[in-house]
Order: structure tokens, then sequence, then C-alpha cells
């Protein structure tokens, strides 16, 4: 059926390769690095794809760490904690605004103040 | 006069020349290499990981299938190899281990052995496999949301998603130049422009793949987006947008052309081509997915019996 030659080859690559491939994705797992390139936050009215190298780098908008994340110290970059963390979701506590109206409100407060950025409701949720 | 050289055959017994499923196999996989490279460069070790992972398990599922069956060790045509190569050139490379595996088993074993094996299959069991695992784990296949952690080089969003969801407009920045070298978001082997048209006209030299299949589907698109262009310039991207991204070039030259899933005969062939060209700018301008490549050559495969009853009239027939 098929030369000596041409199984090996086949028993070589299968061999070969899934070795590679397990030692492959073993020795590099998935990671989001610190501080994240771009996230997706998933909601209902459409996936809001955001560049955050983009708004955070002094090459992009230079947001600085502290002007989006309040628990970070001066200088501190790293060990942004989740909002959940501090804020159980439904506390009920009438001045701390809902994940959806903090984010909405720093998202468009700022667009807004310098005038760019997306302005519809679509140009951010889109998928 | 009738054409002499048409009845020239000579007695048997005949020679081999040679040329066995394992060269055709191994000389595909020869020409989808420089996308594959790219991928690697762009992507690094993930994608090497994804690469060798369908590779690897295509071969063994195959194996399986072979000794489940009772069947001849068939591992050593490197069909099963191309199989998984050809799955891991579609997918982004964040896709977790075992979606490669299932991936590889439903292209192997329910997309090619179910129906007999090499040669049986209705269906491009690669096509097959990626629009089951697209459809059952949507976001593992969403490029913007798979490929988050990657630091690339050019604009990170996928094209065909920003065309679709913001228009042409959105999609002014990608020049073709860049398209064509591959500084877009995809698939690990399916951005390479340049190299996946290096390796489809090698194939089409030298026989490997019917050019009349690759072109025509290639020309389908292009004449189906130029004419959604003109009709609204503003909603659809241009034809030449829509042959460099997504899956049109590894679509038209490596997955259209399977040969047990496509025509034979040069009207069918072409009739073939066009309609899974038509079928993908439809889906992607008109449709809800984003790319419509995979699914156009799943309805093209279906329409491929029917296609070849158009046949040319046989020599001598008396009615």
């Amino acid at each position: 059926m098929f030369s000596k030659k041409e199984l090996q080859l086949a028993y070589g690559l299968a061999i070969i390769l899934v070795v590679l491939g397990a030692v492959c994705y073993a020795a590099f797992p998935q990671k989001t690095p610190i501080p994240p390139l771009r996230l997706l936050f998933k909601v209902a009215t459409g996936n809001v794809l955001f560049d955050h190298q983009t708004h955070g780098s002094a090459a992009g908008y230079g947001i600085t760490c502290r002007d989006w994340h309040h628990t970070l110290e001066e200088e501190e970059t790293t060990d942004v904690e989740s909002c959940s963390e501090c804020h159980a979701p439904g506390e009920g506590d009438e001045d701390v605004p809902k994940r959806a109206d903090a984010l909405h409100a720093q998202c468009i407060g700022c667009h807004q103040e310098f005038e760019a950025g997306p302005a519809e409701c679509s140009a951010c949720h889109v998928m | 006069m009738f054409d002499q050289k048409k009845l020239v055959v000579s007695h048997p017994p005949f020679v081999h020349i040679g040329s066995r499923v394992t060269e055709r196999s191994y000389h595909i996989i020869l020409a989808a290499v420089p996308a594959v490279l790219l991928g690697f460069v762009q992507y690094g070790p993930s994608a090497a990981a994804v690469v060798t992972l369908a590779v690897s398990s295509a071969i063994l599922w195959e194996l399986l299938m072979n000794r489940v069956t009772k069947r001849a060790i068939t591992i050593g045509d490197g069909h099963a190899a191309l199989i998984g190569l050809l799955l891991a050139m579609l997918l982004p490379a964040s896709v977790p281990w075992w979606a490669v595996i299932a991936g590889t088993f439903i292209a192997v074993v329910i997309g090619k052995h179910i129906y007999g094996g090499i040669g049986s299959n209705a269906f491009n069991p690669v096509a097959v496999a990626f629009a089951i695992v697209t459809i059952s784990w949507k976001d593992l296949f969403d490029f913007n949301a798979a490929l988050l952690n990657y630091d690339l080089n050019f604009t990170a969003v996928y094209p065909l998603a920003a065309a679709k969801h913001f228009g042409a407009a959105a999609v002014e920045s990608f020049s073709l130049m860049d398209l064509l070298m591959g500084r877009q978001m995809g698939g690990i082997g399916a951005t390479f422009g340049l190299g996946l048209i290096a390796g489809g006209i090698y194939l089409m030299l030298r026989g490997f793949i019917r050019w009349e299949i690759a072109l025509t589907f290639l020309a389908g698109v292009f004449v189906t987006a130029f004419v959604f262009q003109v009709f609204d310039p503003v909603r659809f991207a241009g034809p030449g947008f829509h042959l460099l991204t997504g899956y049109t070039l590894i679509g038209a030259f490596f997955l259209a052309t399977e040969d047990s899933s496509s025509p034979v005969n040069f009207i069918p062939m072409l009739i073939y081509g066009a309609a899974g060209g038509i079928m993908t700018v439809l889906i992607r301008n008109i449709g809800a997915y984003v790319d419509g490549v995979i699914l156009a050559i799943l309805v093209i495969n279906l329409l491929n019996p029917l296609l070849d009853k158009i046949r040319p009239q046989a020599l001598g027939k008396v009615f």
C-alpha cells in the first residue's frame, strides 16, 4: 500500500509534532499582559472592543492609570482591582454607580470633554 | 475532422509514473508553508502549538480510525496531515488545545472517514470541521476577542468585522499592500496574501489543483464585491479588500479545490468556483456572518453532484 518510508514519515511527524505541540502549549500559556493591550467588554447590547494600549500610552491618548483606576496609588501601574472586589453587585448603595453607568460616564465623559472618539452608541457597541 | 490525439490509447499494462496521493498531499503542504511561517512570526510559539497539535492529532485520529475500522493504515498518504495543517491555518493562534483536537476529530473522523475515507467525502473535511467548531464555540473564533493579548504591529481589528459593522470608511486604513503582506488580523495561515497566492500558483502550475476552480472563485468574489461597491460605496468595501481579507485566498486555492468535493468537468468547475465566490461576498455583505468563505464552500460542495451532471456529449452516442 504505502512504502515503509512514507509510513515512517507519517509516524515520525505525528510523534514529533504531538510532543512539540504539547511542549508549546505547556510552556507558553495564554496570559493577559499587565497592563493589557486590548479589552473586550461583553454586554448584551453589543460587545465593546477597547484599545487599552492606545488610551493609556503616551504615544496614544496619554490617560494615566489613576485617571481611570481610582484604587491605584500614585505611580502605581499594576494591581488593578476589579470593581466587584470592593462593591458587591446589587449592594444597593446609591452613591456607587452601576458598573455600566460608571464605564459609560468615564468613556462618554472623556470623549465629550476632548471632543474626540466615538459618540454614537453603535460606534462602540458593535459585536 | 476529429481530433486524432484524443483517441490514442496504448494497450495495457501501463507504467505508473510514480505520482501518488502522497506526492500531492506533501506538495500542497509545501505550498502552504510560506503562509504558515508568517503566522509563526506574527503570533510566536502559540501559533506553532496550534499547527503542530493540529497536524499530529489529525494523523493520530486517522490512525485510530484505521485501527477501529480494521482497514489498511492510510496515514502514509499525508492526507490527514494536510487536513490538520489546513484546519490550523484557519484558526486563531489563541485557540485552546482541546478545541484543536475536537476540530481535527470532526475533520478526520466525521468529515472524511464516516463518508468512506479519502475520495469519498461529499464535503471538504476542513470546512465541515471549521463550521462546526466556530458555531459551537463562537467566542474562541471571533478574532477580535481571541487575539486580545497579542501585541501586533498593525491595526489590531479583524478587517472583515470592521467592514461589516462600520462600512467601507472603517477599512480605508488597510492598504492592499498591507493586506497582501499579511499585516492584518486573522487565522494563523490565512492572512499572508502573497504567500497564499505564490502557493496557489505553484499548485496550479504543477496541476495539483484546478485553476478553473481557484480563478473563478476569485473572479466571483471580485465581480460580486465590485457590484456591491458600485451599488453602495459607503456601506460595502471594494473588491480588492474582499480578495485579500478573511479566508478568500486560502479558500480559493486550498479549500474549494479539494478534489473529492469538487467537480471534474470544465463547465461545472467554472460554475462551482464562481458560485463559491459569489456566495462568499453575499454572506459577508448581507448575511449574518462576518466571513462567508467556509459556508460558501459547504454550499458549493452541495452543488457539486448536480453540477457534474453537466457533461460533455459522449462520442458515438446514438439517439
